[in-house]
């Protein structure tokens, strides 16, 4: 019989697989965040604008939502990440930060030092 | 642009081992091989492995390194800056829930600082995607659960751990288990108290937002150890995100065989069903709570019997806060043992608080039990802006205190809390400059609780109104000598005298101001002034003499108080003027002064 654990470790395998044919290992992993504060900050014309873009043949990013990490007078925030390197965290993005986001770092590697929080 | 990030642990465990002298060494060291531009040291908050300390991490290839020495760092560099791999004679496997956090945000002071159980979800991982949760060891700790301990296991590693309930009272929650566990019933209830109704708290709603999975394998993790079937999550209605979420998240788990019969094909069968809240404050005090889920009025009831004995529908029902059950699946898959070396004597683990009011970092922060209060306001919230003065921190939401300056170095924990003259309370912290008015605080938080006082008992109904009088008489400037008296003597009665929790802490905004900042009231009383200039009644606006009579005040000015000739000196008719401050704020010249 097949054990509660050995049943969840077969579940958390077939979800890594899942979130990896999502593309999960594509070079650059995009977070937005997408808590009611963040939300109310305008974090979803923030999302917009980066599922637009990979809708337009903007490729190998992954882009996620997730919930807010607490950095209320930052809002709201974006997250690159990529293996091998620290993931940068951006604050205050807007619309046109996302485009920018989009254009230099996520297409010329340049990591935005200005918006980003430290 | 630095693409290194070590990070030491600054915990008071890894600072006895000297971790100071490691940073100066790792500096030398960075330096001799020219890679001080390229490597960033930070300082972080305890990371929970005291065992092992020293502790360093390095990102990225994040990997913890521990018992590091300073001999050990010209190695240490060589290998996992320069070669690029970790070095391994020191690198330790322990990992824990947490960790995940560290790797996406320790390099940010805010966060380094910080110590995340409760939130190790929240802003890593898509709330939305049940594969996310599991792919970060999400329902491990329920199958551990099923497959290898029972009931009796749960709660013993529950109590072992330490934990306290996180909604206030901090009553030890493994004693609850075992209280309602003992109860012999047909059928008993597990209840998520997700009404978060304290101003300026956040905390459950930011929990279920970013991680809602965490709180429903508390949940079921609950009510196997105290045979229950059913669980309720009681939501206030003004969180619709996270209601959606919360619904997802159990629709999700059901699919997946973690709610419903048989669980994850073992013996044990529950459900969780979510119960919409109308927002009233009451209705988190317990017995009030479940008043309402069972369709009543949300009124509180005198305990005993607990809800442990005779709760929902009169069955033995287990209720706990949002963030309790957010621990839960961290001390069954860290264990006990872990989870009670972080935190203090009596007050284990951690605590969220949503930091907000007069300070530079404005969120939510969770640190180890026993972080002090200046550690919180300076070394994560970043001060207070503007160069102003600090004058207060009021914790435990409007059932708490406000604490002036010479408690900073209060440690937090249930206990030293409540000697300081506050309470915990459910994690609200704000922070109050020089212009915050002591009285008016106090008097804010006391409208707050008289609009929530359901009216059941009098003392509660009664008394919280008559001392709202007394202090809105007083921030008018028409207060009276015997005013502090009477407020110091209704506080006192209403707190020994309510029904609930909500009528027993209402006056501590009040008592505590009196206690901590007496002179202030006795300056509105006597002087009719208000030296933060917050109270309306006590001052008066002016033109000075830098006017140019541009007219601008005129315009702006709602009740039309201000006069005066195109060219020359306005004036302000006292009698008018209402206070609203649009004047001061559109005169260019700064020409109106408060008098």
């Amino acid at each position: 019989m097949v054990t509660p654990l050995e049943l969840v470790k077969k579940k958390r395998a077939e979800a890594i697989n899942r979130i990896i044919s999502k593309g999960y290992l594509s070079s650059k992993r995009v977070y937005v965040g997408m808590a009611t504060c963040e939300i109310a900050a305008g974090s979803k014309e923030v999302m917009e604008v980066f599922v637009n873009a990979i809708k337009k043949g903007l490729a190998g990013v992954y882009l996620s939502q997730k919930g807010c990490a607490g950095r209320c007078n930052l809002e709201p925030t974006v997250e690159v990440v990529e293996e091998g390197k620290i993931p940068i965290k951006y604050g205050k993005v807007t619309p046109q930060k996302a485009q920018g986001i989009i254009e230099r770092h996520l297409k010329n590697g340049e990591v935005i030092k200005e918006w980003m929080i430290e | 642009m630095s693409r290194y990030v070590i990070t030491l642990c600054h915990g008071s465990s890894c600072m006895q081992k000297d971790s100071q002298k490691l940073r100066q060494a790792f500096e030398k060291e960075l330096e001799k091989k020219k890679l001080s531009e390229k490597v960033k040291i930070n300082l972080s908050g305890c990371l929970g492995m005291c065992s092992h300390g020293p502790i360093v991490i390095i990102n990225p290839r994040y990997t913890v390194y521990g018992k590091v020495t300073e001999n050990d760092i010209p190695e240490l560099i060589e290998s996992h800056i320069i070669k690029k791999e970790p070095f391994k004679r020191l690198a330790i496997e322990e990992d824990h829930l947490f960790n995940r956090f560290y790797r996406v945000f320790g390099d940010v002071k805010f966060f380094g600082k910080q110590m995340r159980i409760v939130l190790r979800n929240c802003g890593i991982i898509d709330p939305e995607n049940m594969d996310d949760y599991l792919s970060v060891r999400g329902y491990e700790a329920l199958a551990k659960v099923l497959t290898k301990m029972n009931p009796e296991d749960v709660i013993r590693e529950v109590k072992k751990s330490g934990l306290r309930g996180r909604g206030g009272a901090g009553f030890p929650t493994g004693i609850k288990w075992e209280l309602t566990a003992k109860e012999n019933s047909d059928e008993k209830f597990v209840i998520c108290n997700a009404d978060e109704g304290d101003p300026g708290a956040f905390m459950d709603r930011s929990t279920i937002e970013g991680d809602p999975h965490t709180v429903i394998e508390g949940m079921i993790i609950g009510g196997y150890a105290v045979s229950s079937n059913k669980g309720v999550v009681y939501i206030r209605a003004e969180y619709p995100l996270a209601i959606k979420r919360l619904e997802k998240a159990i629709a999700d788990a059901r699919k997946e065989g973690f709610l419903g019969e048989h669980i994850l094909g073992s013996n044990f069968s529950f459900d969780i069903e979510i119960r919409l809240g109308a927002g009233a404050f009451v209705c988190g005090e317990e017995t009030a709570l479940i008043h309402s889920i069972e369709g009543s009025r949300g009124m509180p009831r005198p305990r005993p019997p607990y809800p442990s004995v005779s709760g929902l529908f009169g069955k033995p029902t287990l209720i706990n806060n949002v963030e309790t059950w957010a621990n839960i699946p961290v001390i069954i898959l860290d264990g006990a043992d872990w989870f009670s070396s972080i935190g203090i004597a009596k007050s284990k683990g951690t605590k969220v608080f949503a930091l907000a009011g007069k300070i530079a970092n404005t969120g939510l922060v969770e640190v180890p039990m026993g972080t002090t209060l200046r550690q919180i306001i300076y070394d994560i919230g970043g001060g207070i802006p503007n160069n102003k003065k600090f004058k207060a921190i009021q914790t435990g939401g409007p059932s708490g205190g406000c604490l002036p300056e010479k408690f900073l170095d209060t440690k937090i924990d249930y206990e030293s809390l409540v000697a300081a003259g506050s309470i915990m309370g459910s994690g609200g912290m704000i922070v109050m400059d020089e212009d915050s008015c002591m009285v008016n605080i106090a008097k804010f938080f006391l409208e707050f609780t008289q609009n929530e006082s359901c009216g059941k008992c009098t003392p509660c109904r009664e008394g919280t109104k008559r001392m709202l009088e007394i202090l809105t008489r007083i921030t008018k400037g028409e207060g009276v000598d015997e005013d502090i008296v009477n407020l110091k003597r209704l506080g006192t009665m209403i707190k020994k005298a309510s029904l609930c929790g909500l009528g027993q802490s209402a006056p501590n905004p009040v008592l505590s101001t009196i206690n901590n900042f007496m002179e202030e009231y006795v300056e509105h009383i006597k002087e009719k002034k208000c030296r933060a200039g917050c109270c309306q009644g006590l001052f008066a606006y002016a033109i000075t003499e830098k006017c140019i009579g541009c007219g601008v005040c005129k315009k702006v000015c709602p009740v039309a108080a201000i006069t005066g000739e195109p060219r020359s000196k306005h004036k302000i008719d006292k009698n008018k003027c209402i206070k609203c401050g649009l004047c001061v704020k559109a005169c260019k010249f700064e020409a109106i002064k408060k008098a």
